[in-house]
């Protein structure tokens, strides 16, 4: 957007070409890097996990540790293991591995020349940091694993996440198209209240709902409080679907009718497949949200652990007092899911989001 | 005399009715079927579940003896005035939606301006990763915030605090409300883009001829261009400031809500199990929420420039 301001300049200053051109190639590659930057510092606390997660407790616990995953180094003496640490003395820093450690004084043992035997150093070993080298474990997450039942704990998650997916594709787009589609008396009011229905806030249906599930129908300590509600749609799934549904030509559908299909099978052979990536969108938006799904879990599943899903287990670990390297690579286990599929079906998701968000 | 059993065979009945019908009267009719389940899961999910507990709202009502709920009128709304931690809470809950919105909505505008120019390279990735923290669930958010923030080993001392020689951050948890909130502008910056994508270049060219600056032409032609998705964002961290679901939402359990009355309406349900005035104050938010909605829908018209709806004629 500056160019043309530029070229404007270049003329009246009578700045050579070469010079405009540099001044161009310095912004771009300013932009570039300040954006460059921005998702560095946006992304960084998501650096920390992935750190944490990749650690020992043993390194957790050393203050002097450094921040990124590591190991402390130690050095075999004749038979026995013994701690290395980053001795100064008078030719630098050096690595050695303490063999007996004294209160006035030390003897270390130099891992670089082992014949020279102990080597005698004055000062508390105390004072000295451990040397560490770079390494990273897997061992929390082989914990995790061992410790408990992710199986079955991934198993709730799906049954959950494909049952409500199957229930509210199914009833949204078939909302969407009667929207989309037929005339129907008061129809465009029925859709400014289908629109109107995303306002409500969850806490207003909080109380009667929870009522009608646990008692009326005792549904507590089952899935069918989170599953049942998709089976009626979801408006704001409802109003993407029917924008995008909006601008398919309908001669494509007439032609369709004019072969003796129905409104059911129009739908399904004319609609359906020129509708493919919003309805895509559609199904990434509700496998991202029921994957999160905290609220329906936490009211109806707290007394079944056998039924706990990812989330809510990851929730329980807080409180079952975790140590920190485990609770990281707890949340990442359970965050890794919905970036993988985002990252799979980045190209779909992203290039849709951008053309049912223009309307409203 | 011969008895005729009649019976009624609702798919007579229906093939019937549909010969009966005109081709308009035929199209409704179909119409209506596929709405069905919307209208279904609105009254029972909406309308009965509000109404209930506007009627719960006048009553004592108690989880645990049901039976000897009584009609108590007005008194749990009354209740409500001198409840002074449900004011606070209510106050919290509209001080979080005027702090989180704006820094979703600047943030995300922003973004989408500098993705907008050209000479921005490898946008595809950059645009994944921008997005990608706003599908992470809030309890693995919880617990990053848990880890930066925890004295001694989180990286916000060892990183920031300890080399500039500052004292330990007291209250550092307010971090976690500014960090769900910028890391929940994925789909506002997503609708923004698309938006701004799709603003015809000739507009930015005819302006540019008529003088006018970068900053000049973000005002008074990107902004109203893609006003329409703004109102659309606006709209949506409204709803999920407030604890609805719009779009994506976080997994965050009502009693952990940013929202601090949504906390409070779960503190009286689930521990004092008081449904009646759990109810009561969820009908205050249902209301404010209403109230504040109504406000932005209202202001749209001073604002927002919706194209030309050209479908009107079909309803």
């Amino acid at each position: 957007m500056w160019n043309s301001k530029l070229r404007e300049w270049r003329r009246f200053f009578s700045v050579s070409t070469l010079t405009f051109r540099l001044w161009n190639f310095t912004g771009t590659a300013l932009l570039n890097l300040f954006i460059l930057i921005a998702v560095a510092a946006y992304l960084s606390p998501l650096s920390y996990m992935v750190a944490t997660a990749l650690k020992t407790n043993v390194q957790l616990s050393d203050s002097s540790a450094p921040i990124l995953p590591a190991q402390a180094i130690t050095y075999a003496y004749q038979g026995t293991e013994y701690p290395v640490y980053e001795v100064p003395t008078e030719e630098g820093v050096k690595q050695w591995a303490l063999v007996n450690p004294f209160r006035k004084y030390s003897e270390f043992v130099d891992p670089a020349n082992p014949d020279a035997g102990l080597i005698h150093w004055d000062g508390s070993w105390r004072s000295l940091v451990k040397a560490y080298r770079p390494a990273i474990t897997f061992q929390n997450f082989v914990t995790l694993w061992h410790n408990l039942d992710y199986p079955n704990y991934l198993r709730n998650s799906l049954i959950v996440v494909i049952l409500s997916e199957i229930g509210v594709l199914c009833s949204s787009i078939a909302v969407a198209y009667g929207f989309a589609r037929f005339r129907i008396p008061g129809g465009k009011w029925l859709f400014f209240l289908c629109i109107a229905t995303i306002m409500i806030p969850d806490s207003i249906t909080l109380v009667p709902s929870f009522v009608i599930y646990t008692r009326v129908l005792d549904w507590n300590g089952s899935f069918l409080p989170l599953i049942v509600p998709q089976f009626f749609g979801s408006a704001i799934y409802i109003f993407l679907l029917r924008q995008n549904f909006k601008t398919i030509p309908r001669e494509m559908d007439e032609a369709a009718m004019l072969d003796g299909a129905g409104p059911l099978r129009t739908l399904v052979s004319v609609i359906l497949p020129q509708a493919v990536p919003v309805v895509v969108t559609v199904a990434l938006l509700q496998f991202f949200n029921m994957w999160n799904e905290m609220r329906m879990s936490t009211l109806y599943l707290s007394t079944r652990q056998d039924l706990w899903t990812m989330p809510y287990t990851a929730q329980a670990f807080i409180t079952f007092g975790f140590t920190a390297e485990m609770l990281q690579a707890s949340a990442l286990v359970l965050m890794i899911v919905p970036i993988v599929i985002l990252f799979i079906a980045q190209r779909f998701f992203m290039q849709d989001m951008v053309v049912t968000g223009i309307e409203k | 005399m011969e008895i005729t059993k009649k019976t009624f065979h609702l798919r007579d009945w229906l093939r019937r009715l549909h010969g009966h019908l005109t081709m308009r009267q035929r199209e409704g009719l179909v119409g209506f079927l596929f709405l069905l389940p919307w209208i279904l899961g609105f009254t029972l999910l909406k309308a009965i579940p509000i109404l209930v507990a506007l009627g719960f709202s006048f009553t004592d009502f108690k989880m645990l003896e049901p039976e000897k709920t009584q009609f108590i009128g007005l008194a749990n709304y009354i209740n409500f005035f001198k409840d002074t931690l449900a004011g606070s809470s209510l106050f919290g809950s509209i001080a979080y939606f005027v702090q989180a919105v704006p820094i979703e909505m600047v943030v995300a505008l922003a973004l989408a301006t500098v993705f907008s120019s050209p000479r921005l390279r490898g946008k595809t990735i950059l645009r994944t990763l921008f997005f990608m923290p706003s599908i992470i669930p809030a309890i693995a958010l919880f617990v990053i915030v848990i880890g930066l923030i925890s004295p001694g080993s989180g990286w916000i001392e060892r990183l920031i605090l300890d080399p500039l020689n500052l004292p330990p951050l007291a209250g550092a948890f307010g971090l976690f409300p500014i960090l769900l909130a910028i890391w929940t502008i994925g789909p506002g910056f997503l609708i923004m883009l698309g938006a701004m994508q799709s603003v015809p270049p000739e507009v930015y060219e005819a302006a540019r001829v008529d003088g006018a600056g970068p900053i000049n032409r973000f005002f008074s032609i990107t902004i109203p261009m893609i006003s329409p998705a703004i109102f659309f964002s606006l709209v949506i961290n409204m709803i999920s400031s407030f604890g609805g679901v719009a779009l994506l939402d976080r997994g965050l359990p009502f009693s952990v809500s940013l929202s601090p009355m949504e906390a409070y309406i779960n503190t009286q349900m689930f521990s004092y199990s008081e449904l009646g005035y759990a109810s009561a104050l969820a009908w205050i938010m249902f209301l404010v929420v209403m109230l504040i909605t109504l406000a932005i829908f209202r202001s749209a018209k001073y604002w927002v420039h919706f194209p030309e709806e050209e479908d009107n004629v079909e309803f």
